[in-house]
């Protein structure tokens, strides 16, 4: 039997296609069945992109709500070089004065060889510049979303605030550490893209959202904080000391409300600023507190019952022999009270009154009002200070240390022995985070005022409050740090420094005091480091810087002053 | 023959309505995109304007400004100012006790409301 010719043609074509069919369906099986796990995960590699999102940083505030620290997101523009070589002079002609630099070296960026190259990393983008670039349509040109930290106030306490660095993790201050509830969490999408490399929002499978960080409240007050400073300047401006201190806070509860101290620098401008100028010197620089020390040694001993403030010393006309070694005061004085050494500021009274007490408890009430050991602030880089422990004191040290030698502090324990006073004998810890809030403003975290302990009694403190009024009183080492309106307690300091291990004529001055006296709402510290001039005591230095900054205080606080103040009833 | 037009018909329909569903979860796809995208821009817009305003309600600038524009402004004087207290059922039996003359202008004020109750009725009808 054979075919017809037309059989034969027909039945080799349907041989033909049969086998292209069957080469077809090969494929189709190699390509679905056998290749199947690389070729689906190189589809979805090609389809799928992930994409991560930066959680933002928390913002800092003030007591009030104000804004002390942001993140902000800009805009950095990159570039595909290879894309962007052919035009590259056209592109960075266009571009450079939107980017704020030079064409010629815009050029030579987009005629590299690299994928990614940052066109101007320091220049951050708001939104209308990027709209007017988009609008170029540039190819190869394109966006990324960063991240940078703004602070709104500059310099203004910046020690307290710190700063962050290039990877937005916090490295002083609050800034650092609070670290845990400032920092956001980074968050991803999981999404497909169309030809374009546009997103296609319906396919988008993992949407994890970032998590933007928590903003911390401090007990700052910005107000009081500039006040600070700008009386802080103004004697950095007159006496030319080295550097100065000054810090504001609330006795009763231990809130900071002002801290800041000079040189300082600006958050903004990091490059311009030098590691001297980023030390915060309130909590991490420790001196010799001279006589402001002299509250304690005389609180004990009042505490202790051992003096009354009536009780005489002789203060043997300004030289008093002991151990071999002659101690001096400043002016020669006869026979004073345990008050008039306070308000006088005797050394070889103030030394008596040490001896009277002995060198244990001496040290006891040195431990007590919490020197040589941190304070506990929320603060990175604070130091312990030096009270060494009776085993290294020397046969002088009884006489030395109540005028506040052999002895370093720091100004916050200063101001925290201070406020012990001011608040019935009991000591706070100084407190300079209120709250943790979320984005929204609820409350996460309250901080609350935390006492340390009790040190002396309220009758002490009464005692010595009534013998830290005179100090700014006519008699006083500090008439220019009365307030008018308002009774102040308050105690000068004026410490030889020393250099290579000899005392030499350069003095800390300081004042240190509280107002109102009768209840105490404001305690305000005021150091400065080596006082250019023949004026250096704590009183006539520091002391009408605590007044300017008191004044204005009150005033912007509301306090209402006082009627004038009514004889203080003297108890023995 | 009517019975598979029913299901011709129910087929194309089922088809139609998948494909236009499609279309419509694409098309919102794209808007729920704008709008985020709306959304984050406006939000660090916000941020932005956020860390402007603190700015300029900084004391630094606002007393910069003052001094710009010579507005001459200064803090009242404690004799200028008059404090406003509200009174309650304490504070009325210490202020009506105490002497006169040692209260500021703005607590004498209340304190002869307090001692006239006529004027003090007249006070709490906000008159």
């Amino acid at each position: 039997m054979t075919l017809a010719p037309q059989q034969g043609r027909a039945l080799i074509v349907a041989g033909a296609l049969a086998s292209i069919f069957t080469a077809l369906a090969f494929r189709l099986f190699d390509l679905h069945v056998l290749q199947h796990k690389e070729l689906s995960a190189m589809a979805q590699a090609n389809r799928e992109q992930i994409v991560h999102r930066q959680g933002r940083r928390g913002s800092i505030l003030d007591a009030n709500g104000n804004l002390l620290a942001n993140s902000l997101s800009v805009h950095i523009v990159t570039a595909d070089a290879t894309i962007t070589a052919p035009h590259a002079s056209e592109i960075a002609e266009k571009l450079a004065p939107l980017l704020r630099t030079d064409v010629e070296s815009l050029t030579q960026k987009l005629s590299g060889q690299s994928h990614y190259v940052r066109l101007s990393p320091r220049v951050k983008l708001d939104e209308d510049a990027v709209q007017r670039i988009r609008a170029m349509k540039l190819k190869g040109i394109y966006f990324e979303d960063q991240f940078v930290r703004s602070y709104p106030n500059g310099s203004l306490a910046s020690h307290v605030i710190g700063f962050v660095d290039a990877e937005h993790k916090g490295v002083q201050g609050i800034e650092a550490s609070m670290e845990d509830y400032l920092q956001g969490q980074d968050g991803y999408e999981v999404i497909e893209c169309d030809r374009k490399g546009r997103e296609i929002r319906a396919l988008r499978t993992e949407d994890l959202g970032p998590q933007n960080g928590l903003n911390v409240v401090l007990t700052v007050d910005q107000v009081i904080e500039h006040i600070a400073e700008q009386e802080l300047d103004k004697a950095m401006e007159q006496f030319k000391p080295q550097a100065g201190v000054i810090i504001v806070s609330r006795p009763k509860t231990g809130e900071i409300l002002a801290m800041s101290s000079r040189p300082t620098f600006d958050p903004t401008d990091m490059a311009a600023t030098s590691a001297d100028a980023r030390r915060n010197r309130c909590i991490s620089d420790v001196a010799e507190p001279g006589s402001t020390f002299k509250i304690v040694v005389c609180s004990g001993a009042l505490n202790d019952g051992i003096v009354t403030l009536n009780d005489q010393f002789d203060c043997e006309n300004g030289a008093f022999m002991y151990a071999g070694r002659v101690l001096h005061d400043a002016h020669p004085f006869g026979v004073l009270s345990v008050e008039e050494i306070l308000f006088h500021s005797s050394n070889i009274g103030a030394a008596k009154v040490a001896l009277r007490m002995g060198p244990a408890r001496v040290y006891d009430y040195v431990r007590r009002y919490g020197f040589g050991r941190k304070t506990e602030i929320a603060l990175p880089g604070e130091v312990s200070g030096i009270a060494h422990p009776l085993s290294r004191w020397n046969s002088l040290s009884i006489t030395r240390i109540p005028m506040g030698h052999e002895i370093a502090v720091t100004p916050l324990q200063m101001l925290m022995a201070m406020n012990t006073i001011a608040n019935n004998g009991v000591r706070m810890k100084p407190m300079v985070v209120k709250s943790i809030v979320s984005e929204e403003g609820a409350t996460v975290l309250q901080y609350q005022p935390r006492a340390v302990g009790p040190v002396i009694t309220p009758r002490a403190c009464e005692l010595m409050t009534i013998a830290l009024r005179k100090v700014v009183g006519p008699e006083g080492t500090a008439p220019k740090a009365a307030v008018g309106g308002f009774d102040v307690a308050g105690k000068t300091g004026t410490a030889q420094k020393i250099e290579n291990g000899q005392y030499v004529r350069k003095y800390y001055s300081t004042f240190v005091g509280y107002f109102p006296a009768s209840d105490p709402a404001i305690s305000i510290l005021v150091s400065l480091d080596d006082p250019v001039g023949d004026v250096y005591y704590g009183g006539s230095v520091a002391g009408p810087v605590f007044r300017a900054a008191a004044e204005k205080i009150a005033e912007y606080l509301g306090m209402e002053p006082q009627a004038p103040p009514t004889e203080v009833t003297r108890v023995s | 023959m009517s019975k598979s037009l029913v299901v011709c018909a129910c087929m194309a329909t089922s088809g139609l309505g998948y494909v236009w569903q499609k279309n419509a979860i694409y098309r919102l796809g794209d808007e729920i995109k704008k709008r985020e995208a709306i959304l984050s821009s406006a939000q660090k817009r916000n941020l932005m304007q956020a860390a402007q305003l603190a700015h300029l309600e900084s004391p630094a600038e606002l007393e910069a400004t003052c001094r710009a524009c010579n507005l001459s402004l200064v803090a009242p004087r404690e004799s200028q100012v008059v404090r406003l207290y509200e009174p309650g059922p304490e504070w009325d039996v210490q202020m009506a006790a105490a002497p006169l003359a040692t209260r500021t202008a703005g607590q004498q004020q209340v304190q002869l409301r307090l001692r006239n109750p006529q004027s003090r009725v007249l006070a709490q009808q906000g008159l």
